[in-house]
């Protein structure tokens, strides 16, 4: 819980190749996902003469601005099923990466705050429990005692009625997640390429068979994209349509405090989420804002509203200072569930629309995107979560569990 | 079902409505006395004023007929028509939007005090397009006066309110304190603010403390 | 926090509007006839450009209207405001010379009848 547990670093976890000038397969995006896939082709499909393709620095996108939160208590089935293994992944991974990320399993509440809450609530937790998800619901005494600097008082405008409790749910370290990914690309022989934008698609025909850059065209036999809030931008390239719109999310975080937040406490009434991160700043997240941006940058007022909300619910933090805010850009469906699919032209595969959660699917979605591009077909995790759900109407609203707050 | 058919007989309800009326900051008027400082800021509620709302297509000749109730119909944002102004407690008409007005009247003029207005409008609608609205209990009305009184709506109003763009006579729907409210100023140092009703202890409470510091003599 | 002039109010704060998604997505004139992929295109694919952006915004807080608005999703600068119903006007993209219809920040003088204050409110 403090600095100086830390984990030491080499200078250097992975290469600075310069892209060869063809590939088996090309990841477009260095993010967690990105990453994830990369070293599931290469560690369960023996994919390894692959590239990923970063525009920028690595994991400096979203990856380097989520809120950190890992859980798996949605409600539906399908849901259930990918962030339930995402989070199985995440168990293992520290020791399967031999590295330690500090993934701290602290556990996760969702408030309660009003009738409708609650009774939605407890229809997750037993969903849940049929899922095999671990999930308890917590009377206001029982929040009070887990998360003592709540204000569980009735007087304040959204007073807490109770709260799901998920105690393998927690929190990790960004962007160790995403260093321990690339170390282990790197040593696997994926070249992982910085600074390397993708500025269209090489087709023959409807079959995908290379990609222009900024460093030259890679030819390669399969594209994988990963570019969350980019998605669409990709997809315009290749010469499809997604069902995604881009909108600015925001978070911030105080200075250092000595450890007052022993767990993580979401509301998606009053539209916070907060936990206190190792090294012991508050880290807060808001909702997104309402227009669509490729800013990474939203409106002040979001914040205003979010830390207002926080401080009625944690009183404590009306001496805390906001040190920094920022912004990213989530990739958001209309029904809040995310996207592993094939897409319309051969040989080309998107992962995105994990909106404000994409953080917690990294393992998960890695897991079965990296199937899916291997094979040319959805790995049971992710079938239902298919371009053409949007056609059949075979939606998995996870609004509900899903919309605001991660 | 059954408690709710035993409904009042008209004996039964008092003859004298008007004493039992409760306005919606009715809880807040002792503290707005005493957070006021006479010369600096003053708040008060203003109490029941009647108001109706108008939809109507201002180039119609059902505008026409109802403009010649109402004393004209103002054309742009801001414009706010008739008395109201300076003091004068006549009928006003605000632009809330192109084909949308508020006609804020003196309390007697509701017809429960033997008033005509809302009749008169219904009258002159006929059956044109358009409507006519009783509104008075959807808003209250509280008034902010005094040298100081700018200096506390800037506190939560991202309008520029300096009167070489916001002179009296000029009424503007915007947010106050984060609340949607109706913005007029009907005099130099002296504005009107519309909450919803739902909306006045909230507004009004942080209008009380957005005046505390001016309560204090100026430090020089 | 964006500014966005309303083409009957003026320059607002974003707080007192509500956005309203892509402008420009009529409702199929017959349902009926559309197959399952053009009825998911009308109800769940809508443009998401990074650039200009033609969208819809209602000014909730203030005259009630909807309007549209071009911004660049990018850079949040917002190129033209017209009306409901009006198709969308060309605009430049940033460096490309002249503005576009409707300016930059004020309500377009044909759109609003008579130029506004900044606020609105006419002296």
């Amino acid at each position: 819980m403090s600095a100086d547990k830390l984990p030491e670093h080499p200078d250097f976890l992975w290469r600075n190749p310069e892209p060869k000038s063809s590939y088996d397969a090309v990841i477009v995006g260095g993010g967690g996902h990105g990453l994830a896939t990369a070293y599931y082709l290469a560690q369960n499909h023996g994919m390894t003469n692959i590239a990923v393709l970063e525009k920028g620095w690595l994991a400096g996108g979203n990856m380097a601005r989520n809120t950190t939160i890992i859980r798996s208590n949605y409600l539906w089935d399908e849901s259930a099923a990918i962030y339930e293994a995402s989070l199985k992944l995440w168990e293992i991974l520290p020791e399967e990466l031999d590295y330690d990320f500090l993934f701290s399993q602290r556990g996760v509440m969702n408030l309660a705050h009003t009738l409708g809450d609650v009774r939605e609530s407890i229809r997750r937790v037993g969903a849940n429990r049929l899922n095999g998800v671990d999930a308890e619901w917590l009377e206001p005494a029982q929040v009070k005692e887990l998360c003592p600097i709540l204000n569980i008082s009735d007087n304040i405008r959204y007073p807490v009625l109770g709260a799901t409790y998920q105690p393998r749910a927690g929190i990790a370290k960004h962007d160790h997640v995403a260093w321990a990914f690339a170390r282990k690309c790197d040593q696997l022989g994926v070249d992982i390429i910085q600074n390397c934008e993708v500025t269209g698609f090489l087709k023959d025909g409807n079959r995908v068979v290379g990609v222009k850059t900024n460093q030259g065209t890679i030819h390669t036999e399969k594209v994988g994209l990963c570019a969350a809030g980019h998605s669409s931008v990709l997809a315009e390239m290749a010469g499809f349509r997604l069902p995604i719109q881009s909108h600015p999310l925001q978070a911030l975080v105080s200075e250092l405090h000595e450890p007052v937040h022993p767990t993580v406490v979401m509301s998606n009434h009053v539209h916070v989420y907060v936990s206190q991160a190792h090294k012991g700043e508050l880290v807060m997240g808001a909702g997104v804002d309402s227009y669509n941006g490729y800013g990474q940058r939203g409106s002040f007022h979001v914040i205003e509203h979010q830390m207002a909300a926080a401080v009625e619910l944690f009183p404590i933090f009306a001496r805390a200072h906001v040190l920094r805010t920022w912004g990213g850009i989530v990739d958001t469906t209309l029904d809040a569930s995310p996207i592993v699919s094939t897409t319309p032209v051969d040989n080309m595969f998107v992962n995105c629309g994990w909106g404000t959660g994409g953080f917690k699917g990294t393992p998960g979605a890695g897991l079965t995107f990296a199937h899916t591009i291997a094979t040319g077909t959805p790995h049971a995790l992710n079938r239902p979560f298919a371009l053409e759900r949007f056609e059949t109407g075979a939606l998995i609203d996870e609004h509900g569990a899903a919309a605001v707050a991660h | 079902m059954a408690d709710t058919q035993q409904l009042d007989t008209p004996q039964d309800i008092p003859r004298d409505l008007h004493g039992l009326r409760r306005s919606p900051a009715s809880l807040l008027h002792e503290v707005f006395a005493a957070g006021s400082t006479g010369g600096v800021v003053e708040l008060s509620e203003l109490e029941f004023l009647t108001m109706a709302g108008i939809r109507v297509d201002p180039q119609s000749e059902t505008a026409t007929r109802i403009a010649s109730v109402t004393d004209g119909l103002p054309a742009h944002c801001g414009d706010v028509t008739g008395g109201g102004t300076n003091g004068k407690p006549d009928t006003a008409v605000l632009w809330l939007g192109p084909t949308e007005f508020l006609v804020v009247a003196p309390p007697d003029a509701h017809e429960t005090l033997g008033g005509t207005l809302v009749p008169a409008l219904v009258e002159a609608l006929a059956d044109g397009q358009g409507q006519v609205v009783d509104l008075s209990a959807n808003r209250t009305t509280f008034e902010l006066t005094g040298p100081r009184a700018r200096a506390v709506l800037e506190k939560g109003c991202s309008l520029d309110l300096h009167p070489r763009v916001h002179p009296a006579g000029t009424a503007l729907s915007t947010e106050v304190g984060g609340i949607p409210v109706i913005l007029w100023k009907t005099a130099e140092d002296t504005y009107r603010i519309l909450p919803r009703a739902s909306f006045a202890t909230f507004l009004g409470s942080w209008l009380l403390d957005a005046m505390r510091e001016y309560a204090s003599p100026e430090v020089p | 926090m964006l500014l966005i002039p309303c083409p009957h109010c003026g320059p607002r704060d974003e707080t007192e509007f509500h956005y309203g998604g892509q402008a420009h997505v009529p409702y199929p004139g017959n349902p009926n006839e559309l197959d399952d992929r053009q009825w998911a295109e009308f109800l769940f694919y809508r443009e998401n450009p990074k650039g200009a952006f033609a969208e819809r915004w209602l000014h909730s807080t203030g005259c009630r209207q909807w309007f549209n608005m071009v911004r660049d999703t990018a850079t949040y600068d917002i190129q033209a405001v017209y009306r409901m119903g009006e198709p969308r006007p060309t605009t430049t993209p940033p460096g490309g010379g002249s503005r576009a219809t409707g300016g930059p920040t004020g309500p377009s003088a044909a759109h609003a009848g008579t130029p506004a204050s900044p606020e609105g409110a006419r002296p």
